[in-house]
């Protein structure tokens, strides 16, 4: 029995302490996200978006001579266990850097974590607009939009249109509120004609969306801002398909166009439907953005989504800002990427120097049927450079005093 | 074996415990920290299911409020922090106290349920009051006084916490009013009629396992800087349940070694497989198939009464 | 502002009208649950996963099958047979020996069976998205008081009463049900009498983890079928039985009906705590019945 017991002790112990490798001829990047549940359609394209990236570096000779190795923790979407992978990736694994995390929560947390650790962390998915605005900080920085940018971007497109009487309708937490106030709130100075009949909210999840749709067809709206986020956005366009609702009224969703959205809805998603996204494989027709999707679909057999883009700029961003510090070393990192600009698949991008937020173009169009493929795409593409819906540099500085 | 081992046990493990900062690396120094007040967590629970045999389902709202109210007095209260350490248990407490006096008519199921639903508006409101909680983002990078902010700093003021909490909760079972609640779980209807006020004892039980679960939370705070809506959401309540029961239910320190099993297993099973639930689902159903009174609970084979079994 | 106009809104009586068609998807998986409560005593966690692996294996049947009424309709009655399967294996494999364990216990190993049943879904299925969409025969909408009901959820309305006469059916008309309901009086007795209880136990569980896969696959076309949507539905059910009477068939449909309506009012009356008002329900029924709305079988 003692045996047994000392025997499993050691066992444990070992286990405990595997995993706790030094490396130092890499560049080590610790990536803590959700790799299990709905959250991994977002995810999994980040992730190869990088590898494709970070393995084509490594194959040029890597980034001043050390390769780019990654190492992934799953979160489970809770915002504690990605803590305690944060701090795994970076007391353990001893990571240069951090980078990861759809859920908001989780990223608020890590980041407040990586600004008292001193590491860089890369949010390459989270929406919230603390990250880099009220919360932000010199270790943190977003490789994708957030929900004030699609609202400012969206309220800049909707102005432009006739539509007076609006609804907003959503899921009941923080990322649809955020999206929903940042349209409105925008739209409201831009077209000061517009008026606001009324809200309705639902659950988190929900699936029966025929009590909304009564009462927003009831109002009699011109349009309605749709804030629903992850396994909502199908739910609702579902709905709206079967009630016709996108037939009686216009709306709008943050990412409806994207292909996370329609693919998985092939022919039978809603037509009509206004959105906006960071990134569409079909356009713009560039040169650049056929090789990044030509190279995607050699590697992974499918096409890229907003995902993919933010996980292959990602690794650029790496890259670069290493080779310009000239050594591996986390403040140079900082300095170095802070203000860049590197070419991208849909343009220039920047990393802005006063909040560490990239600055990237907006697409808005509307769904449409399409006789290239088996699923909607989004027509009357309209693109809003970043720098027509960033926050100002002023204005983050105001959010962040307080 | 037992009575051997016991004083060797009683000394080696206090001086582990408090090396244990100076020879492990940082990380394991803070997954320690982690484990000393989930087991203070699953200790304070069992007070209320394995002592007082009430079914608390909720149990992880107490945490949470726990959580949240040293959390709000840190970042919202000019108040200096030992209040702060004190208003997240008290509050903890008082709200153990109205959902007692709610829930304690009902028995069994019916009880947990209620809690659960209770428990469930606790982390509605706390989830949806953006301005006051944060909502679903939760409160992060909270001012935690530079004396304990340190690795070592929370892991000791942690450990110290966990460990006069731990003492003090062997001392209640052991008392008066511990025999009497245990009388009262065994068999309520001979208890009520030697004279014992069933519900007032039941009550406060409740009542001091809400407060250190409470005291739990404000520990979280101090090793992770961190709260979320996550921490009151019933199923982590179900997991602490878990942990008492995989420890063993009816042994005082058996919650500890559930939540140690527990904490360490999602922690460095995490790192290394995507399956998690498979690993715990298939541990806890051996556990409760084939050691129904928990990893503890068989090295400390206890003649106890045997429950009643109607609820 | 206006809350009391907001409820009685012209909206307000055709949100309670069309909002029913998720009481029907409550009703029909609580229904199961409070079958294997009521009967077996087993507080089942699991119950939501079956519900999920219900929605699953309908989209495996109707992809398999090549989409169509026929897929569909077929899928409705395949993949709960499915499900049952999975019940069936559980109940012989695991419950049968433990019935005589406290009930603590048994809900944590249906906890566990949860945990297991979600990485198995996953391990099979995968981590993404599914969509099954509405066939052709169910898509557009009827429209009633000039607002659009959309045929699906017409279809569900129908499905609802049919379950609850063909559940009453079972139980109170055939030999096996009233036998079931015996047992869930007083299991000794009918085991006293001579019958074997293990197979009624078998066949209750069977018909219980059937419902929940219905629900489960009625639900696929209106949803994301995806990990995760055990975890959203079962403390719902669990309350919904709890609230009706353990194991009394009609408390499931009266707990539905008060989840349901809470749900859709209670977002109309206070948008912000919306989400609060169905446990608000429940913490006043059982404030007021602490055993429920209707006679319980415990």
């Amino acid at each position: 029995m003692r045996k047994a017991v000392s025997f499993l002790a050691v066992a444990a112990l070992t286990f405990c302490m595997a995993g706790s490798g030094l490396a130092a001829d890499t560049i080590k990047v610790g990536f803590v996200d959700t790799y299990t549940g709905p959250a991994t359609t977002f995810t999994n394209d980040v992730l190869d978006g990088f590898k494709m990236a970070a393995e084509k570096i490594n194959s040029k000779g890597g980034v001043l001579g050390r390769k780019i190795t990654w190492v992934t923790r799953d979160d489970k979407f809770k915002p504690d266990i990605g803590l305690t992978m944060a701090k795994e990736l970076i007391l353990n694994e001893n990571v240069d850097l951090l980078a990861g995390t759809i859920n908001s929560a989780t990223a608020l947390a890590v980041s407040d974590l990586c600004k008292k650790e001193k590491v860089p962390f890369l949010v390459t998915f989270s929406k919230s607009d603390k990250i880099t605005g009220e919360k932000g900080n010199r270790y943190v920085f977003s490789m994708n939009e957030n929900t004030e940018m699609a609202g400012r971007a969206t309220a800049k497109a909707l102005a432009k249109k006739k539509f007076v009487k609006y609804w907003i309708a959503g899921d009941d937490y923080e990322y649809g509120h955020a999206i929903a106030n940042g349209v409105w709130n925008h739209l409201k100075t831009l077209n000061p004609k517009v008026r606001l009949l009324g809200q309705s909210w639902w659950k988190v999840g929900e699936t029966d969306f025929t009590p909304y749709i009564t009462q927003i067809l009831a109002a009699k709206p011109d349009f309605v801002i749709v804030a629903t986020g992850g396994g909502g956005m199908v739910n609702f366009q579902k709905a709206a398909q079967s009630t016709g609702f996108n037939r009686k009224v216009p709306f709008y969703q943050h990412t409806a166009i994207e292909l996370s959205t329609l693919m998985p809805q092939g022919k039978n998603a809603p037509e009509g439907v206004y959105g906006t996204a960071n990134y569409l494989f079909y356009y713009p027709n560039t040169k650049e953005n056929r090789a990044f999707v030509e190279e995607f679909r050699k590697a992974y057999n499918r096409y890229p989504k907003s995902g993919a883009l933010y996980g292959y700029m990602t690794a650029q961003f790496i890259a670069k800002s290493f080779e310009k510090a000239g050594k591996v070393d986390r403040e140079k990192f900082i300095d170095a990427m802070a203000g860049m600009t590197l070419p991208s698949p849909v343009g220039p991008m920047e990393m802005r120097a006063c909040d560490h937020q990239v600055v990237l173009p907006m697409y808005f169009g509307v769904t449409k049927k399409s006789p290239k493929y088996d699923f909607l795409i989004a027509s009357d593409v309209v693109s809003i450079p970043g720098k027509e819906y960033m926050p100002s540099c002023a204005e983050i500085a105001k959010a962040r005093a307080k | 074996m037992r009575r051997s081992a016991a004083p060797l046990l009683l000394f080696l493990l206090p001086a582990a415990l408090l090396a244990l900062p100076h020879v492990l690396p940082r990380f394991h120094t803070y997954v320690a920290a982690i484990v000393l007040l989930t087991g203070l967590l699953a200790t304070s629970l069992n007070l209320a299911i394995g002592y007082t045999g009430l079914y608390q389902f909720g149990h992880a709202v107490f945490y949470g409020v726990g959580a949240y109210g040293t959390a709000l007095m840190l970042t919202r209260s000019g108040m200096p922090a030992p209040v702060a350490f004190l208003v997240g248990p008290l509050a903890a407490a008082a709200l153990s106290l109205v959902m007692g006096v709610i829930c304690i008519r009902l028995s069994k199921l019916y009880f947990g349920m209620l809690q659960i639903s209770l428990g469930s508006l606790v982390w509605a409101v706390v989830y949806r009051w953006y301005s006051f909680t944060g909502g679903d983002d939760g409160i992060h990078g909270i001012p935690v006084p530079d004396a304990i902010s340190s690795p070592k700093g929370s892991y000791y003021f942690t450990l110290a916490v966990t460990a006069l909490c731990v003492f003090a909760m062997y001392r209640i079972v052991r008392s008066p009013f511990g025999k009497v609640i245990q009388g009262i779980r065994d068999n309520p209807v001979r208890a009520a009629a030697i004279g014992v006020d069933v519900k007032s004892h039941q009550l406060t039980a409740l009542v001091i396992a809400g407060f250190f679960g409470g005291v739990a939370g404000s520990l979280f705070v101090v090793v992770e800087n961190s709260v979320f809506p996550d921490m009151m959401f019933w199923t982590f309540s179900l997991e602490v349940l878990i942990m008492c029961l995989l420890g063993g239910m009816y042994t005082f320190f058996g919650p500890i070694v559930g939540a140690s099993a527990i904490v360490l297993l999602r922690v460095f099973a995490s790192i290394h497989t995507r399956y998690w639930g498979l690993i715990l689902g298939t541990i806890l159903t051996l556990v409760i198939i084939f050691l129904p009174d928990g990893v503890l609970g068989v090295f400390i084979r206890r003649a106890r009464p045997k429950e009643p079994a109607d609820a | 502002m206006g809350f009391a106009a907001n409820l009685f809104s012209t909206g307000t009586l055709s949100q309670i009208l069309v909002g029913l068609s998720r009481t029907t998807i409550l009703f029909i998986v609580s229904s199961g649950m409070s079958l294997i409560l009521g009967v077996l005593r087993i507080p089942n966690v699991a119950h939501g996963s079956l519900y999920m692996i219900g929605a699953f294996a309908a989209w495996s049947v109707i992809g398999f099958l090549g989409g169509g009424l026929f897929a569909f309709l077929a899928a409705m009655i395949v993949a709960p047979m499915i499900v049952a399967a999975v019940g069936f294996v559980l109940e012989r494999g695991f419950f049968s020996y433990l019935y005589e364990r406290e009930h603590l216990m048994l809900l944590l190993l249906t906890f566990a069976f949860m945990l297991i049943l979600g990485d198995l879904v996953k391990i099979v299925w995968g981590p993404e998205y599914r969509s099954v969409t509405v066939p052709d025969f169910f898509r557009g909408s009827a429209e009633i008081f000039g607002l659009p009901l959309p045929w699906y959820n017409l279809f569900l309305l129908l499905v609802g009463p049919c379950i609850a006469v063909f559940l009453w059916l079972v139980i109170n008309r055939t030999n096996l049900g009233k036998i079931a309901r015996a047992a869930a009086v007083d299991g000794e007795m009918v085991g006293a009498v001579g019958i074997d209880t293990g197979w009624v136990f078998a066949f209750t569980f069977v018909l219980g983890s059937f419902l929940a896969g219905l629900g489960g696959a009625l639900i696929a076309p209106m949803v994301n079928i995806s990990i995760g949507m055990d975890h959203s539905l079962i403390m719902e059910t669990f309350l919904i039985v709890i609230i009706g009477g353990l194991g009394n068939m009609w408390g499931a449909l009266l707990g539905s009906l008060i989840f349901g309506l809470t749900q859709s009012l209670g977002i109309l009356v206070w948008p912000q705590f919306g989400i609060a008002f169905p446990y608000l329900a429940v913490v006043a029924v059982l404030v007021v019945r602490p055993r429920g709305l209707l006679s319980s079988t415990w």
